[in-house]
């Protein structure tokens, strides 16, 4: 047997019995923060310098930074995208997907594929899309520093994504409009590797810039956000006493209360306030590129469904480039019915997908090649073979 | 062989018959009990009647169809960007070797990913007026296809495109002789028949 479901049941029942306890302490802290939204909700100047304490005393914390909208404000729906006889605005997405070299196969490479579209909302046109498939080897495959991690060839990614669409935006007529699935921040330098981190964070900062040059509203969209952003300002004003602020880390009243959670009262396809938003590569991305965000309700009245949206500064002060982004990511997420979600990062997502008959592919291609020209293949380790056995059939 | 229209191309088969895939574009061509061809070399081609046309839906098609209004744009990306194939099921009719045509099985199938043909007015009247309706008992014996409706929906094919009225009688004639000992199967087929001539 694969699993002791004895001891997982036993488990589960444990946590079972914790459940309205846990529950109804939730529900508590839950009513706690809705009380500290509605406090503070038109005291941003406050709130402001009390996040800049924070800041101080710890560079990397993580939190909203308010602007001049109240904490608790909503913006409705704009007007529609495009209407018949208005010129469309151009949808842009991009997404990608990698293959991660094994040191336990026959060969070692790594793939970054990207797949992009393009739509133009009202034209009733069919959209385009476009692969970029790059695959590394040999050298390739080898920093200053060593072999590649996993990290900094999902940084590769995500740079070739931006890359893409900063190629399309010229093809197409504005208003262009790019998205990403994810944050618009570049992630790294976790696990060491800051030096590759840096290289790619500015290679990444000049593909915003390009584009903000060619008036292009960019906006990365977080499914089912964890953040907890808004709610960590909401914990960081409660502390007043320079020692509350020294020990920050260990300041969290409202664990457990998702910003999800607390936008829940936003109605259907409405957004929140923009937030500025406090974290260690605030430092990096500085003047028009600061990094932005709000929350929007994308579900139906009796449905809520929170995504958060991250925009750099540039285009959180332009007004017409927020009503643009709010309108047509409404508008997308509609397309997918029930469970909203933009049809047009979808597609990207499907177009990026690599599968595994395609991965074999590129292994049986590669590896030919390899021997065709007298190059050396190893064999892959024995330990994979074992694992790629195949699994017990039946005769009859 | 002229002014053929490519349909698909071929994604598995056997003697009996073939499987066609095409994209959503390729779809205004081939109709249900269409003559096609399979061209394998210079001498020899595989002919075939389209039995069934069908699409597969997937997880995403079921999901948009739940959202109601489907723009434009939507619905050309799904129906010419997305990997959504066409699969035509084909019923082997018949082959050409050498010029000759028959209207026995075709001693062996097309490959996969081999050009499918709509055939052309010519090609069909070359044939349909072959020998005397041969290729008749494959559509018959096939039990488990509509035969009513694809020998109607052929026959009608035939009259639209050849204008030839009396190898419509001709063959009307030569079901029922064939089907003089089915009874069930003949009313069927002339039912068919029936809403062609109404």
């Amino acid at each position: 047997m694969a699993l002791n479901f004895l001891q997982v049941f036993d488990k589960i029942k444990q946590i079972g019995m914790g459940a309205r306890a846990r529950q109804e302490s939730l529900d508590v802290t839950r009513e706690k923060a809705r009380r500290l939204l509605e406090a503070w909700a038109g005291k941003g100047a406050e709130l402001r310098d009390k996040v800049e304490r924070a800041r101080q005393a710890d560079s990397n914390i993580r939190c909203a930074r308010p602007l001049d909208e109240r904490l608790d404000a909503s913006t409705a729906e704009p007007l529609p995208v495009a209407d018949k006889g208005q010129n469309p605005i151009t949808l842009l997405a991009a997404d990608g997907s990698q293959i991660l070299p094994d040191r336990h196969a026959a060969l070692q490479y790594s793939l970054v594929n990207v797949g992009a579209i393009a739509m133009l909302p009202g034209s009733g046109k069919s959209p385009e899309v476009f692969t970029d498939s790059s695959l590394l080897f040999a050298d390739e495959l080898y920093t200053e520093t060593g072999m590649l991690s996993e990290e900094a060839i999902e940084q590769r990614r995500d740079i070739a994504e931006r890359r893409k669409l900063l190629e399309m935006v010229p093809d197409y007529p504005a208003p262009v409009l790019t998205l990403t699935d994810g944050p618009v921040e570049l992630w790294g330098a976790k696990n060491g590797g800051e030096g590759d981190y840096l290289k790619n964070l500015e290679i990444h900062k000049s593909v915003l810039s390009q584009l903000q040059a060619k008036n292009v509203t960019v906006a990365g969209y977080v499914d089912k956000p964890g953040a907890d952003l808004v709610v960590r300002t909401l914990e960081i004003a409660q502390l007043s006493t320079d020692d509350e602020f020294k020990n920050i880390r260990k300041q969290h009243t409202l664990r457990g209360v998702t910003d999800r959670w607390l936008f829940s009262f936003l109605p259907a396809s409405s957004r929140s306030a923009v937030f500025g938003l406090q974290s260690s590569s605030r430092v990096h991305y500085t003047g028009d590129l600061a990094l932005h965000f709000f929350y929007m309700n994308v579900g139906y009245t009796k449905f809520a469904w929170l995504v958060r949206v991250e925009i750099p500064k540039w285009v959180a002060e332009d007004a017409t480039k927020l009503n643009l982004l709010h309108a047509a990511l409404l508008q997308q997420c509609r397309v997918m019915g029930a469970r909203p979600y933009p049809y047009i990062l979808h597609r990207a997502h499907e177009i990026a997908v690599v599968k595994f008959e395609e991965k074999k592919q590129v292994e049986q291609m590669l590896e030919l090649e390899l021997r065709r020209a007298g190059g050396e293949v190893e064999e892959s380790s024995n330990k994979k073979s074992a694992k790629d056995l195949p699994g017990r059939t039946r005769t009859k | 062989m002229t002014n053929s229209i490519q349909i698909g191309h071929l994604l598995r088969a056997g003697t009996a018959g073939f499987v066609a895939g095409c994209s959503v574009s390729q779809l205004e061509a081939p109709a249900l009990g269409a003559l096609v061809r399979a061209p394998l070399d210079k001498d020899y081609c595989v002919y075939g009647l389209i039995t069934d046309i069908h699409i597969d839906d997937d997880g995403l098609v079921r999901q948009l169809v739940t959202a109601g209004n489907i723009s434009p744009e939507v619905m050309h990306d799904n129906r010419e960007r997305r990997i959504v194939p066409v699969e035509m099921s084909v019923l082997a009719v018949g082959y050409e070797q050498g010029g000759k045509i028959s209207h026995l099985l075709p001693p062996r199938p097309p490959l996969s990913l081999d050009v499918i043909y709509l055939c052309s007015d010519s090609e069909l009247t070359h044939f349909t007026e072959a020998g005397h309706f041969g290729y008749f008992r494959h559509i018959l014996q096939a039990k488990e296809l509509p035969i009513g409706e694809v020998l109607a929906a052929h026959i009608l094919d035939v009259k639209g495109k050849t204008k030839n009225e009396s190898w419509v009688e001709a063959a009307t004639r030569e079901l029922i002789t064939l089907l003089r000992d089915d009874y069930p199967m003949l009313m069927s087929v002339l039912g068919a028949l029936g809403d062609i001539k109404a």
